[in-house]
């Protein structure tokens, strides 16, 4: 068999790194990567073939052979041809879809945690500060079981009289007005989000809804409903004990050492 | 050889066979693991004794099933019968598109959901009484479908009366359309056959086939049965022939007989219906007559069944969200106006609505299902098309009982006064703007051919504008369905309006109201934020840079030949 020139190689190399990159990796072993950071290890990957091949004299010499070799060599002269359409054409069209597409509106960031002010208010009382406040009801899982099951069954009822349209029967953010919102509501059973944040938070969010986000929370498209003004404070603590017995997961603490 | 493949493909139709059977299961007895499941996942909804009155009830439309009554809408067996087993279960797994019942296939395991079938069945004594198995509906003879059955099923869809209730092109907009009731007395609206997506047991030709044979259990809707059907026991012929008689304003002696023998023959089927409803004896021939008459029935919902397939799209619209938004079409020249058809040369944009759940009062059960937008835009001037569904049409003619309003159908379209500029810029907020603030165009059924220009800084906060723009309006509601188009001008005088530049996304929302429905002030359908934009005319450049690039290209690599030969010959 003919030994491939080391142009072929590289060319190899190229086309197999990017066909690894965003089929392999981006596909098969992990989510697809932004072509942004496709483009930065391409780059990479280009600068470590340049220096490879330019290290020494002869190396470069041979490198270049090929190309030498289709521009002048009159052996390669239907290669030649084809190249001097081919290459035309292919510039004309992938420039044309370029110059042809519609412009598309700005993605629109979101901030999935957003920063929650210091003090925890409900309506214009001041409950404390957002890291010290704890569910007054939680307590009750290890005093009074009788107690905090009557907790969370009042939480249940009220999450399926003002929560389920959006948040749905699974609490998973799929109840039946939630495919037409943008952002989509929240899903609790997501294990990155009960865990993650403090009771205190789960109140704030719930207390003030989508008007409450913090400025760095815009654009404020979320359509989550300033719950305060419907729900009393121990409906607010009681549904936060149904999200977290509904789906297993724990609300974030400090530790009682604190 | 060939005896082996014989006996092998005869151990795989065993096989097959046994897996067929075992798949129209049966749910196990009653048990504790049954009760714990319906009443941590269905309770809420159907009441922990199964009367449809759970914490979430009161705010639902169409109501939870109460399981006590032993009615149930989506059934494989026929009229008057209880469902299978299989039934239940396919509808806890497959949930009720159009209602707020979900699918369970994820939330429960497939065991539990047999133990949810053996506890809901428990509710309703029949189960235990019953102890033969429901009759099921045989699909056998399925007419497919074709533009002749299409066409023989739209004259049976105005003969049998469907029309009243469902309308003239199915929107459910029929004149009896608000005045229905449930068999527990909750309204219920008839179904917009055209959005297959919102039947509850499913758009297949199959499933509305056996919507009709079984009927919808506590529903207005009826079963195609002996004593109910149009002319049961008269061939199609016969039943054709008939209502041609009837249709005359005088008839001859000899007419008047014909008509007498076909009610003669009729009275006997129906008779022989009862009989065997009720379980009593009949004879062979008479069971002949009996088949014979249903076997038209069927033949006849198979035909209705295609026309009603062929009123539906085939899958829901998308909605516009992501890069899908609605870009208004360059035009030269005049804008299309209200009729023009134009207006079908391209697809419309689909603004799904949702009911206003944010502030009191609000909405829950919206039936207002979505707006289809299309838009075109000239030098000066834009002109939108919006069309949407709604099954009455009410023009302030009542009152809120509450309020004391007027209620009547209206749609708004919300735009931010100034453009938010950049992607992390605020946009006002999505109901009605708050801090910042909102314009808005309000269209009135009563007032059909007029839009008020509102300034909003929240939905409780709305002022019509001092300066009334000069807005061309056109309107028209026919068979379920509102159109209206709206002309403005680009440019306006006044600050408090939008001014469009071409190329500039901005947002787009919509309100609406369905006055039938109670809608009124807050009490809404709605969407948030869409994107709408003056799509910039394609630019020549397209046609300009990339032939010259291409010939830039075919240059190069010959000065670059020319550059490497030179060198050759100098090296040489």
């Amino acid at each position: 068999m003919k030994k491939l020139s080391l142009f072929t190689i590289c060319l190899i190399i190229l086309i197999g790194s990017w066909v690894f990159l965003e089929f392999v990796v981006g596909g098969v072993i992990s989510v697809p990567i932004p072509n942004s950071v496709i483009a930065m290890y391409m780059g990479l990957i280009v600068i470590a073939i340049l220096v490879h091949i330019s290290v020494e004299d002869s190396q470069f010499r041979e490198f270049l052979r090929p190309i030498h070799e289709t521009l002048v060599d009159d052996r390669r002269r239907i290669r030649r041809r084809v190249l001097v359409v081919l290459i035309p054409v292919f510039l004309l069209f992938y420039s044309f879809l370029i110059f042809a597409q519609r412009a598309n509106p700005p993605g629109s960031p979101r901030d999935a945690h957003p920063s929650p002010p210091l003090e925890l208010t409900y309506k214009d009382e001041v409950i404390g500060t957002m890291q010290d406040v704890v569910n007054p009801y939680r307590h009750y899982q290890k005093d009074d079981p009788e107690a905090f099951k009557a907790h969370v069954e009042n939480g249940r009822r009220v999450y399926h009289q003002n929560c389920f349209y959006c948040h749905g029967d699974h609490l998973d953010g799929q109840g039946h007005f939630a495919p037409y919102l943008q952002p989509l509501p929240a899903n609790f059973q997501d294990p990155g989000i009960i865990p993650n944040f403090q009771e205190s938070f789960f109140f704030w969010r719930i207390a003030k809804g989508g008007p409450g986000l913090p400025a760095a929370g815009t654009p404020w498209d979320s359509a989550m409903p300033i719950w305060e003004d419907h729900l009393t404070k121990e409906e607010i603590w009681d549904v936060i004990l149904f999200l977290s017995e509904y789906t297993g997961y724990q609300p974030r603490t400090f530790g009682e050492a604190h | 050889m060939r005896i082996r493949t014989i006996a092998l493909l005869f151990l795989l139709f065993g096989i097959l066979a046994v897996f067929s059977l075992a798949y129209a299961q049966n749910a196990p007895e009653a048990s504790e693991r049954g009760k714990e499941v319906y009443e941590n996942s269905c309770a809420h909804c159907h009441g922990v004794e199964g009367r449809g009155d759970g914490s979430a009830a009161e705010n639902l439309l169409p109501k939870p099933r109460d399981f006590t009554r032993g009615l149930y809408k989506i059934r494989s067996t026929e009229a008057g019968q209880l469902p299978t087993d299989q039934d239940l279960f396919d509808i806890i797994t497959e949930g009720m598109p159009g209602s707020s019942m979900p699918e369970w296939e994820t939330a429960l395991s497939t065991n539990d959901r047999w133990e949810v079938v053996a506890y809901i069945k428990t509710f309703y004594d029949g189960f235990k009484e019953n102890e033969n198995p429901p009759k099921q509906i045989t699909l056998e003879g399925k007419i497919s479908y074709s533009p002749e059955s299409v066409d023989i099923g739209k004259e049976l869809y105005v003969e049998l009366g469907c029309v009243e209730c469902h309308g003239n092109v199915g929107r459910g907009d029929g004149t009896s359309a608000p005045t229905l009731t449930d068999s527990w007395g909750f309204q219920t609206w008839p179904a917009n056959l055209t959005q297959g997506w919102t039947f509850r047991g499913g758009p297949d030709t199959e499933d509305i086939f056996k919507r009709f044979i079984g009927g919808i259990a506590g529903s207005p809707m009826p079963a195609f049965e002996g004593d109910s059907f149009l002319n049961f026991g008269l061939t199609s012929e016969e039943s054709k022939r008939l209502i041609e008689l009837e249709n005359k304003d005088e008839m001859t002696e000899a007419e008047e007989e014909e008509s007498g023998k076909f009610y003669e023959k009729m009275d006997a089927a129906v008779d022989i219906a009862l009989t065997i409803k009720e379980g009593g004896e009949v004879s062979a021939a008479e069971i002949q007559t009996y088949n014979d008459a249903m076997k038209i029935v069927y033949e006849k919902s198979w035909h209705l069944a295609n026309y009603v397939k062929s009123l539906m799209p085939e899958k829901q619209p998308e909605p516009a969200i992501g890069n899908n938004v609605l870009r208004s079409q360059y035009v030269q020249g005049e804008l299309p106006d209200f009729d023009d058809p134009t207006w079908e040369t391209f697809k419309a944009r689909y603004f799904p609505l949702v009911g206003q759940v944010v502030i009191e009062p609000r909405q829950f059960n919206p039936t207002i299902d979505g707006v289809h937008v299309k838009s075109f835009y000239n030098d000066t001037e834009v002109a939108f098309l919006f069309v949407w569904d709604d099954r009455t049409h009410t023009t302030a003619d009542e009152t809120d009982e509450t309020t004391g309003k007027p209620l009547e159908d209206a749609l708004a379209v919300q735009f931010p006064v100034k453009v938010p500029q950049g992607p992390t810029a605020p946009k006002p907020y999505f109901l009605w703007g708050g801090r910042l603030p909102v314009y808005l165009w309000h269209w009135k059924a009563s007032m059909p051919e007029q839009v008020t220009e509102l300034t909003a800084k929240g939905i409780n906060n709305a002022e019509a504008q001092e300066v009334q723009g000069e807005l061309e309006v056109k309107s028209d509601y026919t068979d379920g369905q509102y159109k209206l188009w709206v002309k403005r001008a680009l440019k306006t005088e006044d600050k408090k309006d939008l001014q469009l530049d071409t190329g500039v996304f901005v947002p787009i929302a919509f309100s609406a109201w369905d006055g039938s429905n109670g809608d009124v002030d807050t009490k809404l359908t709605m969407t948030s934020w869409y994107t709408f934009v003056l799509e910039p005319v394609p630019s020549s450049r397209r046609f300009i840079y990339p032939p010259l690039i291409a010939l830039l290209s075919i240059g190069l690599l010959f000065g670059l030949r020319a550059f490497v030969q030179r060198r050759n010959t100098e090296e040489v």
